[in-house]
């Protein structure tokens, strides 16, 4: 038995009355992609804060490797953490970020960060304060893909690149994952996009854990269906309903855990039955909040 | 069963308290290079205030001691102070986001100010001992050791530089330390708690007519041994400092 690589044990954070994280309980195994999604705000910058020894926890524990990261020199030393946040020194320019990453990471590979940096043409010699905030972002990824870190964290790491530069990014790292597996943790909003990415994901709403599943499952887990207004409220009834939508005499339902059998029943009365995406499913289980958020 | 970091050898206290030190020289400049061209700018500018002077007042010349008494290097103090805020407030930051402990950060950053109090005190110095041999540059001119500073032995210059340098990279590290801590609500508390006890202590020094004491430990001590007094007080300043940064957090 192998110890996970992030774990978190009822971790909680309040910062005054506020409580940005509550009760996360959780566990990332060795070697994949978890992806940390949930809406702006949810709480998932703070949960890596505290992955990361960053903030101080309120209650619970946060574990890298076994281990609490607080003030931890061995576990931080393997662990990469890339944020659109970061604040970098005020005479830095792009060099210097590559020269410290090239000192603080044990595995990091120049010669890749200067294939990345070319392919991201990055100027090397810009004040980092001078930067785009897309140049600034790529920077965060050259760091977090060359650092080979066995544990890279990143928080919304793509924030001002364009589409063809995220995808860049999301084909790198999945090149150099590849060829040298390691513990990736990253949180994005851009669902859609990194779901083919995905081995594990963690939804978080209001600083909750509100879905901790295999993304292959998670994706066979709901299904859409759509028809007459009637034949959809019949097969709907009686079970778990994610999202409902009607339009004249055509209605629209999500309905989670639907099996093969079920599946044919409902194409059987005539309904169109359709895989529910990753976004849209989550979409439907955090939506809870934003219906509340709208009645205050 | 084997944690995973047990597998593999952990970075030696050495090599990331030197990582510390290497991150904040990455760019020597701010550090290590422009002081030293500041100091060309400022003597270069003094000596050639010194030079109208002498051509101003004839054949007569001036006093001996007219060229004796400038404040020309003491900004690299209030520099060094700007440089140990930074320190504790930027590149605190960065290096938190670099997988850096506050206990390595501090250290390293430490080590970093003993070493550029050393090399600052020393570069001083062998200028001093230049403006000696020169005769104070040919003009009777003293920049590098000014004043109180121009009738002691090098080894006490030196020395002088040195620990006045530690108590302003310490005093900067604990000022920072405040600011990252409690943000600008703590700068006004701080400032203002700083007041009161410097009002308080005249009041008290007053009220037992002790001013004739406080006098005399500066003129009957020695400078190297005021010197070593201050040396407490950077001390107190580096615990304090150490003390608020352990609990800080790098927020944005």
């Amino acid at each position: 038995m192998t110890i996970p690589v992030v774990e978190a044990h009822g971790l909680t954070k309040r910062f005054g009355a506020v409580e940005a994280v509550t009760d996360a309980t959780f566990a990332v195994a060795e070697h994949g992609i978890c992806g940390l999604l949930g809406r702006n705000g949810s709480g998932k910058t703070t949960l890596m804060h505290l992955l990361t020894g960053q903030e101080f926890a309120s209650a619970g524990d946060a574990m890298l490797f076994g281990q609490s990261p607080v003030e931890n020199a061995a576990v931080l030393g393997r662990t990469c953490f890339i944020k659109e946040t970061q604040i970098y020194p005020e005479s830095f320019r792009v060099k210097h970020v590559l020269r410290a990453a090239s000192w603080v990471y044990p595995h990091w590979d120049a010669a890749l960060a200067d294939e990345l940096v070319a392919e991201f043409d990055v100027p090397l010699g810009r004040r980092m304060k001078r930067l785009s905030r897309g140049q600034r972002s790529a920077v965060g990824v050259v760091v977090g893909i060359a650092s080979r870190a066995e544990l890279t964290i990143f928080d919304e790491p793509y924030a001002g690149l364009d589409a063809v530069a995220r995808h860049v990014f999301y084909d790198r790292l999945l090149q150099d994952y590849g060829v040298h597996p390691r513990t990736i943790l990253m949180s994005t909003h851009l669902i859609d996009e990194v779901a083919d990415l995905l081995d594990h994901v963690l939804v978080i709403d209001d600083g909750r854990l509100v879905i901790d599943a295999d993304a292959d499952e998670l994706r066979g887990s709901a299904t859409t269906l759509a028809g007459r207004h009637s034949a959809v409220q019949a097969f709907a009834e009686g079970r778990e309903v994610l999202t409902w939508d009607s339009l004249g005499g055509l209605a629209t339902v999500t309905l989670t855990g639907l099996s093969d059998a079920e599946k044919s029943a409902a194409h059987a009365e005539g309904l169109d039955v359709v895989p529910v995406s990753l976004q849209q499913l989550i979409v439907g289980r955090t939506r809870g909040t934003a219906r509340e958020e709208l009645a205050s | 069963m084997t944690a995973l970091v047990d597998t593999l050898p952990p970075v030696p206290l050495t090599k990331r308290w030197a990582n510390v030190v290497r991150i904040h020289v990455a760019n020597p400049w701010p550090t290590l290079v422009t002081p030293w061209l500041i100091f060309t700018a400022i003597f270069g500018l003094t000596y050639a205030i010194w030079r109208i002077v002498l051509m101003a007042a004839g054949p007569g010349g001036v006093d001996a001691d007219a060229f004796q008494y400038n404040g020309g290097a003491t900004w690299i103090l209030f520099y060094m102070v700007v440089v140990a805020v930074q320190s504790m407030n930027q590149t605190f930051r960065f290096a938190m986001g670099f997988s850096s402990t506050r206990r390595d950060y501090y250290l390293g950053t430490a080590a970093l100010f003993v070493g550029l109090s050393a090399f600052y005190a020393v570069g001083i110095t062998v200028l001093a001992g230049v403006e000696d041999l020169t005769g104070g540059w040919g003009v009777g001119g003293e920049f590098f050791a000014p004043a109180f500073l121009a009738d002691l032995p090098l080894a006490h210059v030196a020395y002088v530089y040195f620990a006045t340098l530690l108590f302003m990279f310490f005093l900067g590290a604990a000022v920072g330390s405040v600011y990252v801590r409690w943000g600008a609500t703590g700068m006004l508390v701080f400032w203002g708690a700083v007041a009161v006890l410097l009002v308080g202590t005249i009041w008290l020094v007053t009220s037992v007519e002790a001013w004739g004491s406080v006098g005399s430990f500066f003129t009957e001590n020695s400078v190297p041994t005021i010197m070593t007094w201050s040396l407490t007080v950077s001390a107190v300043s580096a615990l304090v400092g150490y003390a608020l940064m352990r609990r800080a957090t790098p927020r944005p």
